[in-house]
């Protein structure tokens, strides 16, 4: 998998193979913002991410290197033994505990100028060595401190870290200790009698182990050599719960003297070593089979990638599920968000006028002043009623209408905010993306938009006015010589009485329909104001309504009336997604639909094909 | 709701008496706040902490006199045992280099003649080890397991992988079982584990109302790191008087030795002493309560800062929606008043004529009004103000027609509907919901209640408001002044009629033999009455004069009635409710601190003093 000069048949796979790797890579960052999102578990968590991002990835196409990190708890003396393994101090050992702070790289001569160490150390930013207390800079800044061919005799190679802490108080500390971990091939754990079946020790090494690391394993301060017994009741305890095959055990003695000194002696314990060989550390690090390990620690990295349960697989399972639920969360705010608003009948004379504005230049002259006479003689009765007190005068009437529709507006976007709330209460995912606008002082404002929308509506809005010249063109061109007849209305007055509901038009929501249904299946008008739509119907009425039915102009009558008030009711629909709404629902739109996003599928085909090449 | 009492002022009596109840009065005082909201989630929250501090204080009151319980806790490895050990005079518990961790059962160390009996030994799993050593004579110390070898629980966030190997170590649990029994710590590190996470993790969650002792072993090993380890504590929010540093190897096998102890070590026995044993108990313990209570307020407080905000714009809320809907109220009644001039000619007549007896006038006017009556009865009611002002009772038109009703006063169910929403918005913010109050659509089945309530209120009001104009207006036609010189420009028509009648027959008729004057008394008659009319309608405009701005004077006195208060009174009450709970809050706070400001400080003992977690 690796690649290596003599077997050429490979090369061409090992291209496949990295190139795979780094489109899932791909993949995963694609997804990855929505997880969270959704409700999923953030895959930078995860340990099947961290050796994606921080090992294959990296590694997969670069020249092969070894990177060993020196690890362990706080104050056990990891600084030191870096420091002896590279033959020179790039980490100052201090005394008090948690003091190294960032890690620092001991790296072949003329590596920096070949190679990206950002690319090779993700997640850090690479910094050339300035002098040894350079790693116990206190700030927030992930860098990586790196120095090349400290000590005179760095292995080509090679890559040497020493790390931060795994189990300060310090978190930033662990996170980069782990970032490291991830990128490493050999781990060399430094242990003491008091850490090495530390809870936070073992779950550090265990993971490294699971992914197949090599791990040296140095048992420091240990009381020399009273211990020595000891060592394999200890090192048995952490191999059993860590899972870690150390192929090589070191005692350090503790001697203050000697470490201040910086003369620190590993006793070899052959006994303990698998190939029973007496290597010191340096040594065994710089002779090692560097494409073995590198191969035991890619296989590793990416049997954990390919794991179906711990691995990327389980977690698109787990984003899968997470979108399934919102696509149920979606239905039941499809359900719920759905209000009838009772809209007062609009007053006649509106329509009838646009539709008499229509009719004008198409009537004759006789028909014309029949029907000058009826409108002179009315408008003087409603003149001398209005006097009289007996009958409210037209603008009178027209403030009468819009109190009325204001409140039933009103109504119903409290009627929808109540209906949001249920949503809410029925699914907690709601809850979580609603809930802030519902539990706001914002509620005040909604009012006020719907307020300041209706006071500003006109009475009749050119979009009405093209709506019935085409509605009564086509009317005219279907039934030809029809204008006596619709003059009859005119005279009759019919009034048609709208139905009206405001839906969530999302999970293609039945809102339309229902709407239509409920007005027993008349002419429908939608207005869509985003996902808020306006779905209108109208039933006729009033003491004209015979003579329309039976002229057959009731459907068009129907469709004028209902027209007017769906115009009217789009300013709540405005509100609704304007100001009440937000982004809400396209957010829920796209979690719902998150499901069917095509990079769940190309991942899970990157994985096989992975898979299948992995054997 | 209940008060809770104030701390008295510390005078009087012996310092420690007052200290005793005002404690006492603190605690219960607490314990009577914490349970006094539990409709409210937050608060129901604090009740649920209280339900773990309150018995702890409950007991430090109790069992003052009681020894001191001391956990020695900390990492695996830095010689907790050893330590004991050493305290204890000779091996009373396993110490060593083994296997980790070493201690996997408490032990539990007393003087031969002490009574355990109150500790629960089964629970903790614990042995009992008696030792007559001067450092155990008089407290309890507790081997406690360590806190750092067990796993990760699984659904504890930041463990890497769950329990990996060394599943059956349950020494943290066991550690948790003990230390609730510990009124001290002596928190042991060394250089390898003073900054261990999952150490001061345990201790913190500990830590609160238990006083502490901190030893660095390993004295003759390691580096002395106390400087770091201050710096460490302090920076967790501890106070740190002193660190011992200690070997303790050392001084158990000099004590096992029977020799004089090293300088460390022979320190930490005699504060040990010094601040553990004796009178030094009960401080020890009543500080530790003090500071638990103390601590106990910081920390809600802190948890329910983000609330005040809220909880006093939910209160500004109801003020504003009141405003509103008064102001629609003060519109609409307002116009109807002033429109209803018939109705109000009608009042003021009926009352002059109910004042006005005798003479000609009176009588003129009880027969207008007779006659205005039948018509006033012929004409429909005009809602609850035309009622109200043809003097009907308010109550009996509430009743069935919910909404409707309080149409008819200018109260539109969209605006109210609209003031509880967004009244609801600011209470959901408040995290106030039900049962404290309810939803904000009114449940039909209460509207008629609700509407009855707010009519019965208007109805009264206005009532009293109307009566009240009625009555000033009484003052202007109620003197007899008034009533004689209308009699008299009433009288005076009547006499020149009868006058120039008696003239056209005595003068005309008799003395000059003129024709009497055909129809004459019918014109006559005529000519009264309109002369009583305009005389009528004279009085009416002296009456009525004025009668609009009084109207407007009265109306805007409206929010004074709190008319629409049975409409938003669920809010209104939960805002209160919660105000004073949250002031309740601060005050006990500032009792507890003021409280913990009357101690001594303990002079080697380390507390937690910040709030942070």
């Amino acid at each position: 998998m690796v690649h290596t000069a003599d077997q050429a048949g490979e090369a061409n796979a090992f291209a496949a193979w990295s190139t795979n790797v780094a489109e899932l890579c791909a993949v995963v960052d694609a997804l990855r913002p929505q997880a969270s999102a959704l409700g999923a578990a953030d895959p930078a968590t995860s340990d099947w991410h961290g050796v994606l991002f921080g090992k294959l990835r990296p590694q997969a196409a670069r020249e092969p290197l070894l990177v060993a990190a020196v690890c362990g708890g706080t104050n056990t003396g990891k600084s030191l033994i870096t420091n002896t393994l590279v033959g020179a101090e790039i980490s100052r050992s201090v005394p008090e505990a948690a003091r190294t702070r960032h890690p620092v790289a001991s790296l072949p001569a003329g590596l920096a100028g070949r190679i990206d160490l950002a690319d090779l150390f993700p997640g850090f930013r690479p910094r050339p060595w300035t002098s040894d207390v350079d790693s116990l800079a206190t700030d927030d800044d992930d860098r990586l401190v790196w120095r090349e061919d400290a000590g005179g005799r760095q292995p080509p190679r090679l890559v040497l870290l020493d790390t931060p802490d795994i189990d300060g108080t310090l978190r930033d500390n662990w996170q980069r200790a782990e970032l490291i971990r991830n990128a490493c091939d050999v781990l060399v754990a430094v242990l003491t009698q008091q850490k090495y079946n530390d809870a936070a020790v073992r779950d550090f090494f265990a993971a490294a182990a699971t992914t197949g690391k090599t791990v040296l394993v140095i048992f420091n301060m240990v009381d020399w050599p009273r211990q020595r017994e000891r060592i394999p009741g200890w090192l048995a305890t952490f191999t059993a719960d860590t899972g870690v095959e150390p192929t090589a055990v070191y005692a350090v003695p503790h001697d203050f003297a000697a470490a201040e000194a910086g003369r620190i002696v590993f006793h070899p314990l052959p006994e303990l070593t698998p190939d029973g060989g007496s290597l010191p550390p340096a040594t065994r690090l710089a002779v090692a089979d560097f494409d073995r390990i590198k191969l035991r620690a890619m296989e590793g990295a990416l049997r954990l990638v390919l794991d179906p349960r711990e691995g990327l697989g389980g977690w698109l399972d787990d984003f899968e599920r997470a979108a399934g639920r919102w696509s149920d969360a979606r239905r039941v705010l499809g359900e719920e968000g759905r209000v009838r608003v009772e809209m007062p009948t609009p007053p006649r004379e509106i329509v009838w006028h646009e539709v008499w504005t229509w009719l004008e230049p198409r009537r004759s002259g006789f028909d014309l002043a029949v029907s000058g006479v009826y409108r002179v003689a009315g408008r003087g009765v409603r003149w001398a009623a209005s006097r009289l007190g007996i009958v409210r005068t037209e603008s009178e009437r027209r403030e009468d209408f819009s109190v009325v529709e204001l409140a039933a507006l009103k109504q119903a976007l409290g009627d929808f905010i109540q209906r949001l709330d249920d949503a809410c209460r029925r699914d907690e995912r709601l809850a979580g993306l609603l809930g802030p606008r519902l539990a706001s002082a914002d509620r005040a404002t909604w009012y006020a938009d719907l307020e300041r929308r209706h006071a500003a509506l006109p009475l009749v809005s050119e979009d009405y006015r093209v709506f019935v010249r085409s509605q009564l063109d086509r009317f005219a061109r279907d039934n030809p010589g029809v204008v006596g007849w619709i003059v009859t209305g005119l005279n009759l007055g019919a009034v048609a009485r709208p139905a009206i509901t405001v839906g969530l038009g999302l999970a293609g929501a039945a809102v339309v329909p229902a709407a239509a249904a409920t007005a027993g299946g008349l002419t429908t008008l939608v207005h869509h104001v985003g996902d808020v739509v306006v779905g209108t119907a109208a039933t006729l009425a009033g003491e004209g309504a015979l003579g329309l039915t039976a002229a057959g102009l009731k459907p068009l009558i129907e469709t004028l009336f209902a027209g007017w008030s769906a115009e009217r009711t789009r300013i709540l629909a405005e509100t609704l997604h304007d100001v009440v709404l937000g982004d809400g629902l396209e957010q829920i739109d796209q979690l719902a639909a998150a499901a069917k996003r095509p990079e769940l599928a190309r991942a899970r085909g990157l994985l096989a094909d992975l898979g299948r090449r992995h054997g | 709701m209940h008060t809770t009492p104030s701390m008295p002022p510390a005078s009087g009596a012996s310092a420690s008496e007052i200290d005793f109840a005002a404690f006492d009065q603190l605690v219960e005082s607490l314990d009577r706040w914490s349970g006094s909201l539990p409709e409210w989630p937050p608060a129901k929250q604090v009740r649920a902490e209280w339900d773990q501090i309150g018995p702890r204080l409950d007991r430090a009151r109790r069992e003052l006199s009681r020894v001191l319980v001391v956990g020695v806790i900390g990492g695996t490895g830095v010689g907790k045992s050893t330590l004991v050990n050493a305290l204890a005079g000779r091996e009373v518990t396993t110490a060593g280099d083994v296997a980790r961790p070493t201690t996997t059962c408490p032990v539990i160390v007393a003087a031969p003649d002490v009574d355990l009996s109150w500790l629960p030994v089964d629970a903790m799993q614990a042995r009992v080890v008696r030792s007559d050593a001067p450092a155990v004579a008089h407290i309890v110390l507790i081997d406690c397991p360590d806190p750092d070898t067990q796993g990760e629980r699984p659904a504890e966030p930041g463990g890497q992988g769950g329990t990996r190997g060394g599943a059956d170590n349950r020494n943290r649990d066991l550690l948790e079982a003990v230390l609730p029994a510990c009124d001290v710590l002596l928190l042991v590190a060394t250089a390898q584990k003073y900054r261990s996470w999952i150490v001061a993790r345990e201790v913190l969650a500990f830590a609160p109302g238990r006083p502490l002792l901190f030893v660095q072993t390993h004295a003759s090993r390691d580096p002395d790191i106390r400087a770091d380890w201050r710096a460490e504590l302090e920076s967790q929010g501890f106070d740190v008087p002193r660190i011992f540093r200690v070997d303790g190897v050392e001084a158990a096998a000099r004590a096992a030795a029977g020799l004089h102890s090293e300088a460390g070590f022979g320190e930490l026995v005699a504060a040990i002493d010094g601040e553990l044993a004796g009178r030094a108990a009960r401080r020890v313990r009543r500080t530790g309560a003090i500071d638990l209570a103390s601590w106990f307020t910081r920390q809600t407080q802190a948890s329910l800062e983000p609330l005040q905000v809220a909880a006093a714009e939910l209160a500004a809320g109801v003020q504003a929606e009141r405003a509103r809907l008064e102001a629609l109220l003060v519109r609409d009644i307002g116009v109807k008043l002033r429109g209803g001039r018939s109705a109000w000619q009608r009042l003021l007549g009926d009352e002059i004529v109910d004042r006005w007896h005798g003479g000609p006038f009176a009588a003129f006017l009880r027969g207008v009004a007779v006659i205005g009556g039948l018509w006033g009865r012929m004409r429909p009611g005009g809602g609850v103000i035309g009622r109200l002002l043809a003097g009907r009772p308010a109550d009996e038109f509430a009743a069935g027609r919910g909404w409707q009703a309080l149409d008819d006063i200018g109260l539109k169910e969209s605006e109210v509907e609209q003031s509880r929403s967004i009244l609801a918005g600011l209470a959901a913010r408040a995290r106030i919901t039900e049962p404290l109050v309810h939803r904000a659509r009114i449940d039909p089945a209460r509207v008629d209640a609700t509407a009855t309530a707010v009519l019965e209120r208007t109805g009264r009001w206005l009532g009293g408001g109307i009566e009240q104009i009625v009555a000033d207006r009484r003052s202007r036609s109620g003197g007899r002044f008034l009533h004689w010189v209308f009699e008299a420009l009433f009288a005076a028509l009547v006499v020149v009629v009868l006058l120039r009648e008696a003239r056209g027959f005595f003068y005309g008729y008799l003395w000059q033999g003129q024709a009497p004057a055909g129809a004459s008394l019918p014109q006559a008659i005529v000519w009264v009455v309109l002369w009583g009319l305009l005389l009528r309608w004279l009085l009416m405009a002296t009456v009525r004069a004025g009668l609009d701005r009084d109207i407007t004077t009265f109306v805007a006195r409206l929010p004074a009635a709190r008319l629409v208060d049975p409409l938003l009174v669920d809010f209104e009450a939960a805002a209160e409710r919660v105000r004073r709970y949250l002031a309740d809050a601060a005050r006990l706070a500032a009792d507890a601190e003021s409280l913990g400001g009357t101690l001594g400080e303990p002079v080697g003992l380390g507390r937690l003093r910040g709030g942070e977690r």
